[in-house]
């Protein structure tokens, strides 16, 4: 009898720590050759992804922010590098570089991908650094030239990490400040919610913050269209703004491979159970983080909590346990606002985000993530993690 | 054609995002029903309405939600 096999597919911050935990959790039927796990990866590095606001604005040194993957897994995970091509779910299958692999179970963790060529325009006309650490750099190469001049920051939605966009503004504030070049650039922050922040309670924290420092925000401003050749972008709801320098935060859509193998949206999310993270209408495939079409954060935070829950609802599977474990959705997602200070955007399925004060030990926090990352991948600090954040599900009996 | 976006539990992005995703593949005369339980989407998208040229043609309470309904008028 063949074993037990998980696949992962993904191996981002999600998918790396499922297929860690599970290697881990699972050791000794992996050891006696019950149970397989496959993560498959399209490259062998790791980005952490949160420093590519440090590399665009405060021109931080890519090569600090990025591992090799098989330094990353740990002994009992089978590492595929060269991606999936295309997933069968009904047949349980994978194909990838030429071979196929049959699985039991299956955790989808493919993330997201920014694209600003969907907009007309956009791609060309553009700085973002949602793309990579390249672009980052691209992006840093701009903004420490920039002497004067009219900064458009434009917000596109769906895209990962919320407070990302407010976070340039503020730390773009910062750069020109520094540099004493601050008066001769106009900073507008063009979004396409009601206010400078989608959660109200974080709203009025970053409004007072953003008129103080000069920054003005355009609201319900979705893009239609770049003029190239006339440097202004147009909105569906008819404005138009002039632009010098035009940094944006790209629409995000699904891996390529979701959409080919017919699992996803229209914008290629895989429709998925937001507390058992099953994927929906198959009780042995789950989704995590960037993924999946959950109304929540794409953001780190939300793809290391899910990976958790999803590694014990397969373990709670493979184990025949009979109980699920539920996602509360909470989100902690930190947002730096210049001077040394942040606040963390907190919350979950059931209660939002209260209202807080940046302060400097939050911005310190913030800065510690990078160094505990790499670990926090193994399954290190768990315990530290349901310590601040309280466990990131529930538990319910058997399967109803 | 009616479009059912379900955005309960939904506070950061929040459920104004997933009616601008469904409201970018919409069409006139289109509608679109948007379930939430944070209390801000009403005001979000009163205000969103008002901006793009569009309707809310009701709100609904729900018991542990509500319903907002808006009309595609413009695109």
């Amino acid at each position: 009898m063949r074993p037990v096999r998980v696949a992962v597919v993904g191996g981002g911050t999600g998918g790396t720590l499922v297929a860690n935990k599970l290697a881990t959790e699972l050791r000794d039927r992996v050891r006696r050759g019950e149970v397989e796990v496959h993560l498959f990866t399209e490259r062998p590095e790791h980005y952490f992804q949160p420093a590519n606001l440090d590399i665009a604005f405060k021109g931080a040194e890519p090569r600090r922010f990025v591992r090799d993957e098989r330094e990353l897994v740990v002994r009992g995970v089978n590492l595929h590098l060269g991606g999936v091509k295309l997933i069968d779910l009904g047949n349980r299958t994978l194909l990838f570089d030429g071979s196929s692999l049959e699985f039991d179970y299956l955790v989808v963790a493919t993330g997201s991908r920014a694209m600003p060529e969907l907009i007309e325009g956009l791609a060309e006309s553009s700085y973002n650094f949602h793309t990579g650490q390249a672009d980052a750099r691209r992006t840093w190469e701009a903004v420490r030239k920039l002497e004067r001049g009219r900064v458009v920051i434009l917000v596109n939605v769906p895209h990962k990490c919320p407070p990302s966009p407010v976070e340039a503004a503020f730390l773009l504030d910062e750069h020109l400040r520094r540099r004493g070049v601050r008066e001769n650039v106009e900073i507008v922050y063009a979004t396409p919610y009601t206010r400078a922040y989608p959660t109200h309670s974080i709203a009025e924290v970053v409004e007072p913050l953003f008129e103080r420092k000069g920054i003005e925000v355009v609201t319900l401003f979705n893009t239609d269209y770049v003029d190239v050749r006339e440097r202004r972008v147009r909105s569906l709801e008819g404005e138009e703004l002039r632009f010098d320098l035009l940094i944006t935060v790209p629409p995000h859509r699904g891996a390529e491979v979701i959409t080919a193998s017919g699992l996803g949206d229209e914008e290629g999310w895989v429709p998925t159970e937001k507390e058992t993270l099953r994927v929906k209408g198959y009780d042995y495939a789950y989704a995590i983080g960037d993924a999946t079409d959950i109304p929540i954060s794409k953001s780190g935070v939300v793809a290391h909590l899910e990976a958790i829950v999803a590694a014990k609802n397969v373990i709670a599977d493979i184990e025949g346990t009979g109980v699920e474990h539920c996602y509360t959705g909470r989100i902690n997602c930190p947002l730096e606002v210049g001077d040394g200070r942040a606040l963390f955007v907190s919350g979950t399925y059931a209660k939002p985000p209260e209202r807080q004060e940046p302060s400097r030990l939050k911005y310190l926090m913030k800065r510690t993530f990078p160094n505990l990352y790499w670990a926090v991948l193994k399954g290190r600090f768990e315990a530290i993690f349901d310590l601040y954040l309280g466990k990131p599900y529930t538990v319910r009996g058997a399967r109803g | 054609m009616r479009h059912v976006v379900d955005a309960r539990g939904s506070f950061c992005p929040g459920p104004i995002t997933e009616l601008i995703k469904a409201y970018r593949k919409a069409q006139p005369g289109d509608e679109i029903e948007l379930l939430a339980t944070d209390p801000a989407a009403k005001s979000d998208v009163r205000a969103w309405a008002q901006k793009s040229g569009n309707e809310v043609v009701s709100i609904e309470e729900r018991g542990d939600h509500f319903a907002i309904l808006v009309r595609v008028v413009r695109r």
